[in-house]
C-alpha cells in the first residue's frame, strides 16, 4: 500500500512537472512579446506603441531578456514559494488576477456539470426505458444532431435569439454594472440571470455525451442477471430501475463527469468570449493576445491542477460507489 | 388441487434469423409438499420453464399455454400483476454466477429488500430475520455486510437460497443450484434442502442436469429433451429402469450411478430447435423406425405413475431367449449340461455382459444365440422373429459374432480383403465395387488402414490385435443390430486388449448396436457393461445393473466371483 502511494505521488509530481514545462515554454514560442503588441483587444482601446528603448527596458525589468532555462529556474523557484509572478498587463500579482476571475468560471462550469449530468441521466433513463420506441428514436437522433453544433456557435445563436431579439437576457458580463442590491437574494438573482445563457450553452454541449452514455450503459445493465434477480423478487419496476439498474449504470457516468470538467475548461474560453463573461477563460484569451506570459502560465496551471483534482476526486468517489474497486 | 399446473407450455425465442423452440409443449403438475425434479442436458429448455413460471422470459420470447398457480392463471399477467406472486408465493434460487446478485449492494440488503417490500416489516426487523436466515443456510450473519464479489461460490449460493426463503414462499424453484459447487458444498446444500422440506414442507421444483443430485431430493422426476418431456415418473423407478433411450443414456453417463464404468456420453447433439419434424431424439436414437421421422411422440401414461413419449413405447426388446438348454455328450456316454434352462433378454442399444468362469457354458450360450448351434430346448427370438427360422446371421442389420481366437477365426491364407468381404460374398450383398467400398469403410471403423497394400496382406502376416480387428471388421461389414463378442480380448495382451475393448465400446456407443459381451474377466466387463448376467454351471444365477451386481451381489457364486479378483499389494479382498 505504501509503495503504491509513493508511486502515485511520484506520478502526480511528474505529470505536474511536464504540465509546468509546457505552460512555460509554449507561450514563449509564440511570435512577439508582451511589449510589441500592435492590436487592441477591444475597440476604442488605446494602442501604446513603445520605442525599441522602452521595450528593451521592460524586457530587462521583467527578466525576459535572460536565457530561457534561467527564466524557467526562476519561475520554478518562485512557484515553490507560491509566487505565480506578476501580470504584465494588469500590473498586479497573477494570483490576485486569477482569484478575481476564477469564481465566475467555477460558477458556470460547476453549474453546467450539474445540469448536463442530471438532465443527461434523466433523459438517458427515459430513453433506455422506451428503447426502440418512437420517443427514444426521436430523442436520440435529435440529441446527436444537436451535439454536432460547436458550443461557440450555439452560444452565438442563443445570444442572438434570447438577448438581442427577445431581450430576455443580458448581452454581457456577470453582474449588472454599478448595481445597488437590496439584500443577497437580489444579488444572487442577478448573478444567476447573467450566468444563465453561458451555463445553458456549456450544458448543452455536454448533454448528449452524458445522455448517450447513460442510455447505452442502462441498456446493457438491464440485461444482466442481477436485474432478472431483482425482477424475480417482485420489487416493482421503479425499484428495479432506480435502485438496481441505475446505480450500476451511473458508475461510468461518474468517470465521465471527471473528464467532462476538463473538456469544459477548454470550452469555457470560447463560451466566455461569446458572452463576454469575466471568467478565467476570457482572461486567458486576453493574456494570450497580450503575450502576458506570467498570467498565461498561471491560468493554464490552475486549469491543469483543477483537472487533476477532478480526476482524483472521481477515483475516490468511484471507489465509494463500486465496492469491487479497491483504491 | 395442485399447487402449480402447467398446460401445454410453449416458449419460442424469436431471433432475427430463426425461431428457437426452447420449450415446446410441456405439461406437468406439482402437488403441495411435493418435490419435482426436471433433468436434462444443457439446452433442453429446463431454465426456460423456470423463467416462464416466474414471468421472467425476455421480450423476444413468444409464450403460449397456461401456467396455473392455485387455479389462478398467472401466465398472462403483466409485470405488476406478477409481482403479487413473486417471492411471497413463488421464489427462485438462481444458478450461482458472479452477476446473479447486484455487485454494488451488500448481500444483506439484497436479502432484506423483498421482506421489506412484501412482508411490510421494518428494515431493523428484516435485518434480524435476515440474520436468522443466514444461520439457517449455514452462514455467519456477519457476512451480511459484504458485497457479492467478496463471497465464495458456495457462500453466494447459500445467500441466494436465504434470499429465496426470505418471504417463506409456497413454491421454491431451484435452478441448477449445485452445478458450480464442489462435492462437499453440494452435499451440504442437499442436506439443507432435505431438512427444509421435512421441517417446513416446502414444495419444490428442482431443475438440474445433475441427475444424482435431483434424484437424492426429489420424489418424482421429469426428463426433458429438446423442449419436451420425454419421460416422467417416480425417481427410483426411472433410475433403476429407464424406459426412454434418452433417459437411459443420461443415467448411463452419470458417474455417480455407474461407478466403475467408463464414461460414454450420448453421441450427437440436441437438435438446435430449428424446424424439426418427428421425434427430436431421432438423430441420436438407436431404435428409430419410420414414424419417428414423421411425427413427434406424445407423452403417454404407461402405468405405475410413469409417462413416456416414444413411438416404440420406450426401449424396445431386441433379443429374447426362452428356456434354452444344451448338453454335450462326453466320450464316457455321460451328458454335460452346458446350458441349462437359460432365459435372457437384450434390449436395443444396451451392453449385456455374460460373466462366469471357464466351463460355465458362456460360449455355448453365445453360439446358440448367434445361431451357430441349435438349442435342444427353447427358442431365441430376435426382433420378435425366431432366430433359427429367420437366420439373422446372414443378413444386414442382423446378429454377428466375433470369436475368442482370431488366429483360428480368420484364415491364414485369406487376404484382409477376402476375409472381410467373405460374408458379403456368401450372402450376395452388393456388387463387387460396393463390396470393396464396404470393406474399406469397415476397416476404417475398426481403425485399420484401408490401403490397397494392407488389403492384399495375408491374415497370417498380421499381429494378434490386428487380426482381432479384422474379425471385428468382418462382423461390422454386416452392420449388425446385435454383436456377440465372445471373449474377444482374452487371447490378447493387456495393452492390445484395452485398445480393442475401447474401440469396441466406442463403436457400440456411436453406432448404437446392442452387444452381448462374454467374458470371464469381471473387472474388464465393468468398464463397458450396462447390465451383467452371471453364469455358473450352465445357469444364469444373477442379472442386474452392473453397479448393483458389483456392489451388492446376492447370489453366493457372484459374491465369490466378485471376491476372487486379485487385488494389488495394497488392496485386500
Amino acid at each position: 500500500m505504501g509503495e503504491d502511494r509513493n508511486s502515485f505521488i511520484f506520478r502526480l509530481l511528474l505529470t505536474l512537472f511536464v504540465i509546468l514545462a509546457i505552460n512555460f515554454f509554449l507561450p514563449r514560442m509564440m511570435p512577439g512579446d508582451p511589449f510589441s503588441t500592435t492590436s487592441a483587444d477591444e475597440v476604442g482601446e488605446e494602442i501604446i506603441v513603445m520605442t525599441e528603448e522602452q521595450r528593451l527596458y521592460y524586457m530587462n525589468y521583467y527578466g525576459l531578456d535572460r536565457p530561457l532555462h534561467e527564466q524557467f529556474l526562476v519561475y520554478m523557484k518562485n512557484l515553490m514559494t507560491g509566487d505565480l509572478g506578476r501580470s504584465i498587463y494588469y500590473k498586479m500579482p497573477v494570483s490576485d488576477v486569477i482569484m478575481l476571475h476564477l469564481p465566475w468560471t467555477m460558477l458556470i462550469v460547476v453549474g453546467a456539470t450539474v445540469i448536463s449530468t442530471v438532465s443527461g441521466v434523466v433523459l438517458g433513463t427515459f430513453s433506455a426505458k422506451n428503447r426502440k420506441k418512437g420517443s427514444d428514436r426521436i430523442m436520440m437522433t435529435g440529441l446527436i444532431a444537436f451535439a454536432e453544433i460547436p458550443s461557440f456557435l450555439l452560444g452565438l445563436i442563443l445570444l442572438l435569439v434570447f438577448s438581442v431579439y427577445l431581450r430576455l437576457f443580458p448581452l454581457a458580463g456577470a453582474i449588472t454594472p454599478f448595481a445597488d442590491y437590496n439584500g443577497p437574494a437580489e444579488q444572487a438573482w442577478d448573478i444567476l440571470y447573467h450566468a444563465f445563457l453561458p451555463v445553458v450553452t456549456l450544458s448543452l454541449s455536454q448533454l448528449t455525451g452524458v445522455y448517450l452514455l447513460t442510455r447505452n450503459t442502462l441498456i446493457t445493465v438491464i440485461t444482466k442477471d442481477y436485474i432478472r434477480t431483482a425482477r424475480a423478487k417482485g420489487l416493482g419496476e421503479k425499484t428495479v430501475w432506480n435502485r438496481h439498474a441505475l446505480r450500476n449504470a451511473l458508475l461510468p457516468v461518474v468517470t465521465r463527469t471527471g473528464f467532462m470538467i476538463g473538456i469544459m475548461m477548454g470550452g469555457v474560453v470560447l463560451v466566455e468570449s461569446v458572452f463576454s463573461y469575466p471568467g478565467i477563460g476570457m482572461t486567458l484569451r486576453s493574456a494570450v493576445v497580450g503575450r502576458d506570459y506570467p498570467l498565461i502560465q498561471g491560468i493554464l496551471l490552475v486549469i491543469a491542477v483543477s483537472i487533476l483534482i477532478c480526476n482524483l476526486l472521481v477515483d475516490k468517489i468511484y471507489g465509494k460507489l463500486d465496492p469491487r474497486v479497491v483504491i | 388441487m395442485s399447487l402449480l399446473k402447467i398446460n401445454d407450455l410453449k416458449c419460442h425465442y424469436l431471433t432475427d434469423i430463426s425461431t428457437v423452440k426452447a420449450v415446446d409443449g410441456i405439461s406437468f403438475e406439482i402437488e403441495e409438499g411435493e418435490i419435482l425434479g426436471i433433468v436434462g442436458e444443457s439446452g433442453s429448455g429446463k431454465t426456460t420453464v423456470a423463467l416462464g413460471i416466474m414471468g421472467l422470459l425476455p421480450e423476444n420470447a413468444a409464450i403460449s399455454g397456461e401456467i396455473l398457480y392455485r387455479d389462478e392463471l398467472i401466465s398472462s399477467l403483466p409485470e405488476s400483476g406478477m409481482d403479487r406472486f413473486r417471492w411471497k408465493d413463488i421464489a427462485i434460487v438462481f444458478q450461482n454466477g458472479l452477476e446473479v446478485m447486484n455487485p454494488v449492494l451488500k448481500v444483506g440488503v439484497q436479502v432484506t429488500e423483498p421482506m421489506i417490500r412484501h412482508l411490510e416489516i421494518s428494515p431493523g426487523k428484516a435485518r434480524s430475520k435476515c440474520a436468522d436466515l443466514f444461520r439457517t443456510v449455514g452462514l455467519d450473519p456477519k457476512w451480511m455486510d459484504l458485497y457479492p464479489h467478496q463471497l465464495s461460490g458456495g457462500m453466494r449460493q447459500r445467500v441466494l437460497l436465504a434470499m429465496a426463503l426470505s418471504c417463506e414462499p409456497k413454491l421454491l424453484i431451484l435452478d441448477e443450484v449445485t452445478s458450480a459447487l464442489d462435492a462437499f458444498t453440494r452435499k451440504e446444500i442437499r442436506d439443507l434442502l432435505v431438512d427444509l422440506q421435512k421441517e417446513k414442507g416446502y414444495t419444490m421444483l428442482m431443475i438440474s442436469h445433475d441427475i444424482t443430485f435431483v434424484s437424492s431430493v426429489a420424489s418424482r422426476i421429469a426428463v426433458m429433451y429438446s423442449g419436451k418431456v420425454v419421460e416422467s415418473g417416480p425417481v427410483r423407478d426411472i433410475l433403476v429402469s429407464p424406459r426412454h433411450p434418452y433417459t437411459r443414456g443420461l443415467v448411463h453417463s452419470t458417474p455417480d450411478i455407474f461407478v466403475y464404468k467408463d464414461l460414454w456420453g450420448i453421441p450427437g447433439d440436441v437438435p438446435a430447435g430449428e424446424e424439426f419434424k418427428g421425434c427430436p431424439f431421432r438423430p441420436r436414437c438407436t431404435q428409430k423406425i419410420d414414424i419417428c421421422n414423421k411425427a413427434s411422440p406424445v407423452l403417454m401414461p404407461v402405468g405405475g405413475g410413469r409417462e413416456i413419449a416414444c413411438h416404440r413405447g420406450g426401449i424396445a426388446g431386441l433379443l429374447e431367449a426362452r428356456n434354452l438348454s444344451f448338453s454335450y455328450r462326453l466320450p464316457d456316454g455321460e451328458y454335460l449340461q452346458a446350458v441349462d434352462n437359460v432365459n435372457l433378454e437384450v434390449r436395443e442399444g444396451e451392453v449385456l455382459a455374460v460373466v462366469g468362469q471357464t466351463g460355465s457354458g458362456k460360449s455355448t450360450l453365445a453360439h446358440i444365440l448367434a445361431n451357430v448351434i441349435r438349442p435342444e430346448y427353447g427358442e431365441v427370438l430376435f426382433m420378435d422373429g425366431n432366430v433359427s427360422g429367420g437366420n439373422y446371421g446372414n443378413r444386414v442389420n442382423g446378429i454377428q459374432i466375433v470369436f475368442q481366437d482370431p488366429f483360428s477365426s480368420t484364415s491364414n491364407r485369406f487376404t484382409v480383403l477376402d476375409a472381410v468381404k467373405e460374408p458379403l460374398y456368401i450372402n450376395k450383398i452388393g456388387s463387387n465395387g460396393d463390396r470393396l467400398q464396404m470393406v474399406k469403410n469397415a476397416l476404417e471403423l475398426v481403425r485399420l488402414p484401408n490401403t490397397d497394400n494392407f488389403l492384399s496382406k495375408y491374415c497370417g502376416e498380421l499381429s494378434g490385435g490386428q487380426r482381432q480387428r479384422v474379425a471385428l471388421a468382418r462382423a461390422m461389414v454386416m452392420e449388425p443390430k446385435l454383436l456377440i463378442a465372445d471373449e474377444i480380448t482374452s487371447a490378447l495382451d493387456v495393452s492390445t486388449s484395452a485398445n480393442v475393448l475401447r474401440l469396441l465400446k466406442g463403436l457400440q456407443n456411436r453406432r448404437g448396436f446392442a452387444m452381448i459381451y462374454i467374458s470371464h474377466d469381471l473387472s474388464l466387463t465393468l468398464k463397458i457393461a450396462d447390465r451383467i448376467a452371471v453364469m455358473n454351471s450352465g445357469k444364469i444365477v444373477e442379472t442386474g445393473n452392473s453397479h448393483d451386481v458389483m456392489l451388492s451381489p446376492y447370489d453366493e457364486y457372484t459374491k465369490r466371483l466378485v471376491g476372487s479378483r486379485i487385488g494389488l499389494c495394497c488392496h485386500n479382498h
